[in-house]
């Protein structure tokens, strides 16, 4: 509590509700989780918003606009490591035996081994067909692994702080 | 080519500023402390537990784990509470006088991690 603070913030810290989030075991942490889970969906739509504004996002066929997002998801995970890697070198020891976070890594792999082997066949199969032609069944099963995956992954990242 | 090296500088600076502003980087982790003495009030709630600790020459407010982890590592409330005898390690606040967050703390005869 900042008594330094304007009234209104130090009343709404200091209210029933303030207290009942801090005293609950789960709810801060439940809304950590569920916060960075959400920012990283909707920072995706945002970019794609903007990058269509900027005129770097064009209209395009299926297979053209899939191959152009790959190689931007894969610029932008080798970002996600080497972040991830200078904070994981600050806390090693503790952070290696965190079971939230091994849990993490290995739901990292699954979702990497997804996107090279079942999202590069679909893409490969996409490749191929015209734009109105039907998706493969196979491609929604890449994609909802895909999506399943890299949420868990983020919403884990978060919660290793609270186990 | 331009477009990506903008983009590195942008998240490398945002990656700094949240690192900064909160965690272990306002600490001094070159200058650790040990406060032992009885808790004088104790707080277990969320973000941190957070105690203030009679120490041999003054009070500490010693910051501690979310509740979720104090539990699951066994560090319940009652073991923390006014009156228990506690040593904890740790490192004091670069911005807060007199305040400490802990490595790890020993209550009750059990030391327990904290990060």
């Amino acid at each position: 509590m900042d008594a330094s603070a304007p009234q209104w913030l130090v009343a709404l810290e200091g209210s029933g509700l303030g207290a009942a989030i801090r005293q609950s075991v789960w709810i801060y942490p439940a809304a950590n989780v569920a916060h960075v889970v959400a920012i990283a969906a909707f920072a995706g739509s945002v970019v794609l918003i903007d990058l269509i504004l900027l005129g770097v996002v064009r209209p395009a066929g299926r297979a053209t606009l899939l191959q152009r997002a790959r190689r931007w998801s894969m610029g932008l995970f080798a970002m996600v490591v080497l972040s991830g890697l200078v904070l994981f070198i600050a806390e090693a020891s503790h952070v290696a035996l965190n079971r939230v976070f091994q849990l993490k890594l290995g739901l990292i792999a699954l979702a990497v081994l997804n996107a090279l082997v079942l999202g590069s066949r679909a893409e490969t199969a996409i490749a191929k067909l015209t734009d109105t032609e039907p998706l493969p069944a196979h491609a929604s099963r890449a994609a909802a692994a895909s999506l399943c995956l890299w949420l868990c992954v983020v919403a884990l990242g978060r919660f290793i702080a609270y186990v | 080519m331009t477009r990506i090296a903008l983009a590195i500088a942008a998240i490398a600076m945002l990656a700094g500023t949240a690192v900064a502003h909160h965690g272990w980087g306002s600490y001094d982790a070159k200058n650790p402390v040990t406060v032992a003495g009885k808790v004088l009030t104790s707080k277990y709630e969320n973000p941190h537990v957070t105690l203030t600790v009679q120490g041999k020459d003054k009070v500490w407010t010693v910051t501690l784990a979310p509740t979720s982890r104090m539990v699951n590592r066994g560090a319940l409330a009652e073991m923390v509470k006014v009156g228990a005898d506690i040593s904890a390690f740790g490192y004091p606040s670069t911005r807060e006088a007199d305040e400490m967050r802990a490595e790890r703390i020993t209550v009750d005869g059990k030391t327990i991690e904290m990060r």
